[in-house]
């Protein structure tokens, strides 16, 4: 637009600060001695720790690319300026075959379906050996883990090597990808928190479970996208391309999936208590225990309420730090969601949480900042020749 | 509302840039009352023209809130207070089974709320709008300055608007 003329465009090769990298080799260090020390002192505080962290940063990776793949589907131009940034955090997509084999290693300290007892003790988890099965298990895994690693590598490849040859036809092969990973994602994913999560309590089954668990990758995926832009931005690597109109229209998704947890929370909840059946209350019941009750409160209160004031005024959402700020929050509360989901079914019920779990914790982060910080080295951190970059950098939200 | 008299001098633009670039004049020109009539968002022309924002989000909100509230004081009024009814051995008073009904009234009165404020802000429903030219609803832009806006010279203001390289410029005598 004559009016818009954009003459400070730019970007720069990023190269991380020393100090980010220490901090990410620290983060793999520590949580790789608190893992290992862990499996040798207190087995089943390691294992839930490594699943709760695991089960985090997977969705993150794979929270970031559900967001290209939905805006390339929507042939969206005003997301290709920030679209390399969803695309760094599929870097750590790679990690969840080894993370999610590991797993396996757990048995029955995690998966009370792994052992034979419980199997022989109770005729309700007998008659779900037919799914709930080692080899099962295994095969799920590995199909999940390669299937997303494939359309990673294929989506994401197409977008970097666009850089260099800029051939549209990328960009229109994306498309059809894209529609093929989403309907992938949609069954895998749900099975994946079938999987790992769900089947901590064999007994019980909620059905909306994947969409819950999807809701909550998609919001904390887009925590992560905002500050990685305004880090970016801070920082001074890219300027022009991404504007606080971006960054307005990243943070209204943070807004409608934190509406839409909510909503999905709520739709549980709302019919194992009004049908009151003891198979399906007992999820509840554990949560409900114990100090957890306190702990449901605050997911609604801290996951939903707050965020959802904190971010309904227009001007809020074009604020950096109002935005990290609530960003932080919704990572927070996306560890407490599923940490919420996980522990109650393990040490009698009782809440406990400390330095095993944030050590864990370390551990995946580590590999994702490491992750992040390859990927932005390597490859441009705005996908220059993408045919609707015009568009992008035009990108105006009215009032 | 009453009809206002207002005669003014209106400028058609064949194109959207010039439209923006000649309401950026008219502001730094110290006009305050004039008008962008564009067939479509053209991005920019809040700025240019120096819109400020609506305030029909606030009417939103509290329309919502209102909602939020009666929705929860009548649910909890009537299956608790006037008329209990024992439904499966819950609480009468049942906040969960409240939340969908508190939920849609917080909806309809937020969306009732806009439309009202909408209506009242634009005084529609008009029937009979004044029309400065068809086209401005498919290919055409236009700049309506009103005759009582500060500093309103025709003269003046006529030729600023040919020097932007308007297609027309022609006096509206009623709008």
């Amino acid at each position: 637009m004559a009016n818009h003329a954009h003459h400070d465009l730019e970007v720069k090769k990023f190269v991380a600060p020393s100090s980010l990298k220490a901090i990410a080799y620290a983060l793999l260090a520590i949580g790789l001695i608190t893992f290992v020390v862990g499996l040798m002192k207190n087995q089943e505080r390691a294992w839930t720790s490594y699943l709760a962290a695991f089960f985090y940063f997977s969705s993150l990776g794979l929270g970031g690319l559900f967001f290209v793949a939905i805006h390339n589907i929507a042939n969206s131009g005003w997301s290709v300026t920030v679209r390399r940034y969803a695309e760094g955090m599929t870097s750590f997509i790679p990690f969840i075959l080894i993370g999610g084999l590991v797993l396996v290693a757990a048995g029955k300290t995690l998966f009370p379906w792994m052992d034979e007892a419980v199997i022989a003790g109770s005729p309700m988890v007998a008659a779900k050996t037919g799914y709930l099965n080692i080899t099962g298990f295994v095969i799920r895994i590995i199909l999940f883990a390669v299937g997303w690693f494939l359309f990673k590598w294929f989506i994401v490849g197409n977008s970097i090597h666009q850089d260099t040859d800029g051939r549209v036809e990328r960009t229109l092969k994306n498309v059809g990808l894209s529609v093929g990973f989403v309907l992938f994602f949609a069954l895998s994913y749900s099975l994946f928190s079938v999987d790992l999560l769900m089947s901590l309590l064999p007994t019980w089954y909620s059905t909306i479970f994947g969409v819950y668990t999807f809701a909550g990758l998609f919001q904390s995926s887009i925590a992560v996208l905002s500050l990685i832009i305004i880090y970016m931005k801070r920082k001074g690597f890219v300027k022009g391309y991404v504007t606080h109109d971006h960054l307005h229209d990243v943070v209204k998704y943070m807004k409608g999936f934190t509406i839409f947890w909510a909503y999905i929370a709520f739709s549980q909840f709302l019919l194992i208590w009004y049908a009151n059946i003891p198979e399906e209350t007992e999820y509840y019941i554990m949560r409900a225990q114990h100090g957890w009750l306190g702990v449901s409160m605050a997911l609604i209160v801290f996951r939903f309420v707050v965020p959802f004031i904190a971010l309904l005024p227009r001007g809020l959402k074009r604020n950096e730090s109002h935005v990290i700020a609530v960003s932080v929050l919704v990572l927070i509360m996306q560890y407490v969601d599923i940490w919420w989901m996980i522990y109650p079914n393990f040490f009698h019920g009782h809440m406990v949480f400390g330095f095993w779990e944030v050590g864990v914790f370390a551990l995946f982060a580590g590999l994702f900042l490491i992750g992040l910080i390859t990927f932005f080295s390597k490859f441009s951190l705005v996908a220059v020749k993408d045919p609707r970059i015009q568009e992008a950098i035009n990108h105006h939200v009215t009032y | 509302m009453a009809q206002q008299q207002i005669g003014g001098l209106a400028a058609i633009f064949l194109d959207e840039h010039l439209t923006v670039t000649a309401a950026t004049r008219c502001r730094e020109a110290g006009l305050k009352k004039f008008d962008a009539i564009t067939p479509y968002p053209v991005h920019g022309m809040e700025e240019a023209v120096g819109i400020r924002r609506s305030i029909l989000p606030y009417f939103t909100f509290g329309g919502g809130v209102v909602g939020l509230v009666v929705g929860l004081w009548f649910t909890i009024w009537t299956s608790a207070y006037s008329w209990p009814i024992n439904v499966g051995g819950k609480p009468f008073n049942s906040l969960p089974a409240f939340i969908p009904v508190c939920f849609e009234l917080t909806i309809l009165f937020a969306a009732l709320t806009s439309l009202a404020a909408f209506g009242y802000m634009c005084s529609l429903p008009k029937i009979d709008p004044p029309m400065i030219d068809p086209d401005l609803s498919s290919h055409k832009f236009a700049i309506f300055v009103p005759s009582d806006d500060h500093g309103y010279d025709a003269g003046k203001l006529e030729q600023m608007f040919k020097d932007l390289g308007a297609a027309e410029v022609k006096k509206v005598a009623v709008f």
